[in-house]
């Protein structure tokens, strides 16, 4: 190591000395040995799985991905191939977003609500220009710094609404591609209920994989709302639910917590 | 045949046990949230479970794990960076200036720290944390991030610099943290 290099690393201790006061935060627990290994024996069967469908594809003919496209069991969230995808821009949703309730209920004798716009993929400038005045007009703001930037992507925003008032965005996103959200990982976000309000964070939305059956939402005040996997789309009742979203590859989920404590922590089973 | 696989999960169970501590606090310092920690470590183990008869008899079994859990996260953070959240308005929110050596105030200044390594972009943060908490070389930290050592410098150099300008941090910094 060179002086300079020295002098260097020494200059930075205070940063060093306070790194390791901010990791002493974290709590510890007992390692999850046994949940390590279970984790460990399914990565290695999905990826003797996945080489034996390489080997499938390969070994078959270049109708492979239609006869994919037509397995059945997947409900209608499957991303059709491009060659069918169909054409006009209206139909693949580029000017007017699929709009999913995830969510509704009542709280505190007000009515609010969840939903998720799923816009489709814009093909070209006009197209992506028409689509970002369309979501701009529905107070949609994707994170983009230009029209064009749309183009190939899709976009989403989670939105919610408590009585009369706006709607206001919980999360969003522009995405070429929506990566597979595997068994036990989520995505999620805890906001009040009341956009209006600076706390506490009720309200939990979020991603999971298909495959997820239930998702535990566990609040500070030490309670717990368990949500299940539905199949479809209705929304009855407030019990929060699993659910698949229009236009979305993944499951979405939402719990409220009870009056006056915030989220702690969101569990998904592997 | 049976033996040798009986032996070799001892010799993993040992080695998650011993590491887990750690590469919590690393993982930790990564994420910034207790869970997104938990889960990092997790699925870095299971991948590292899968390698394991190759990884545990490896010379530096660490740098591997190091590198499958630098992977992880900027696996991850990939897919998160793009996850906008609307931002809050925290604007009516008062923060109050604590005396030094209060216990609220050491918490205050933790979850700065936390707070700025978080804005930083997860290359630098990545950087940072190898370097300076891991306390690895620049040539072990350039390992475990898959780059140069010269991406390493510019890299951890920018993550400090932006840490040391968040005035919070500058003032803890100048009292050594307040310990």
């Amino acid at each position: 190591m060179s002086a300079d290099q020295e002098n260097l690393d020494m200059t930075h201790r205070d940063i060093t000395l306070l790194l390791a006061g901010a990791a002493d935060e974290v709590e510890i627990g007992i390692a999850p040995y046994q949940a390590v290994i279970r984790g460990g024996r399914r990565r290695r069967a999905r990826r003797w799985a996945i080489a034996a469908a390489t080997t499938l594809v390969l070994a078959g003919s270049t109708g492979a991905t239609l006869a994919l496209a037509g397995l059945p069991g997947e409900g209608g969230n499957r991303v059709a191939p491009a060659a069918t995808q169909p054409a006009s821009p209206e139909a693949r949703h580029v000017y007017v977003p699929q709009r999913t309730t995830l969510a509704t209920g009542i709280d505190q004798g007000k009515k609010w609500r969840v939903h998720i716009d799923v816009w489709g993929v814009p093909r070209d400038e006009t197209e992506a220009r028409l689509q970002l005045d369309a979501m701009r007009r529905s107070g949609e703001r994707p994170p983009v710094r230009q029209a064009s930037d749309l183009v190939g992507k899709t976009s989403y925003f989670v939105g919610r609404s408590v009585g009369d008032g706006k709607s206001s965005t919980i999360m969003f996103n522009t995405v070429k591609k929506v990566e597979p959200m595997s068994a036990g990982d989520s995505q999620f976000a805890a906001v009040p209920l009341d956009p209006g309000t600076s706390g506490p964070d009720r309200l939990v939305v979020g991603q999971v994989a298909k495959s997820t059956e239930q998702v535990t939402c566990t609040w500070k005040d030490g309670t717990t709302s368990v949500v299940h996997r539905v199949p479809g789309y209705d929304v009855n009742g407030d019990q929060g639910v699993i659910r698949p979203a229009a236009g979305s590859p993944q499951n979405w989920f939402v719990c409220l917590g009870p009056k006056g404590t915030g989220s702690k922590s969101v569990g998904v089973p592997k | 045949m049976g033996d040798r696989k009986q032996a070799r999960d001892t010799e993993f169970q040992s080695f998650v046990i011993g590491r887990w501590p750690r590469l919590m606090r690393t993982a930790f310092l990564l994420t910034g949230e207790q869970h997104a920690a938990e889960d990092l470590v997790q699925s870095t183990l299971e991948q590292v479970y899968v390698a394991w008869r190759r990884v545990g008899s490896a010379d530096d079994p660490e740098a591997y794990v190091r590198r499958v859990m630098i992977n992880a996260h900027a696996r991850r953070h990939r897919r998160r960076l793009k996850e906008f959240l609307a931002p809050r308005d925290d604007s009516n929110l008062v923060r109050e200036v604590a005396d030094t050596g209060d216990r609220i105030a050491q918490a205050d200044d933790r979850s700065a720290l936390l707070k700025a390594l978080a804005q930083l972009p997860p290359r630098q943060r990545e950087a940072v944390v190898l370097r300076y908490w891991e306390d690895l070389t620049e040539t072990q930290t350039a390992e475990a991030m898959g780059c140069s050592v010269g991406t390493v410098k510019s890299n951890a150099a920018k993550g400090i610099a932006k840490l040391r300008a968040i005035p919070g941090l500058t003032e803890m910094v100048a009292e050594g943290g307040r310990k």
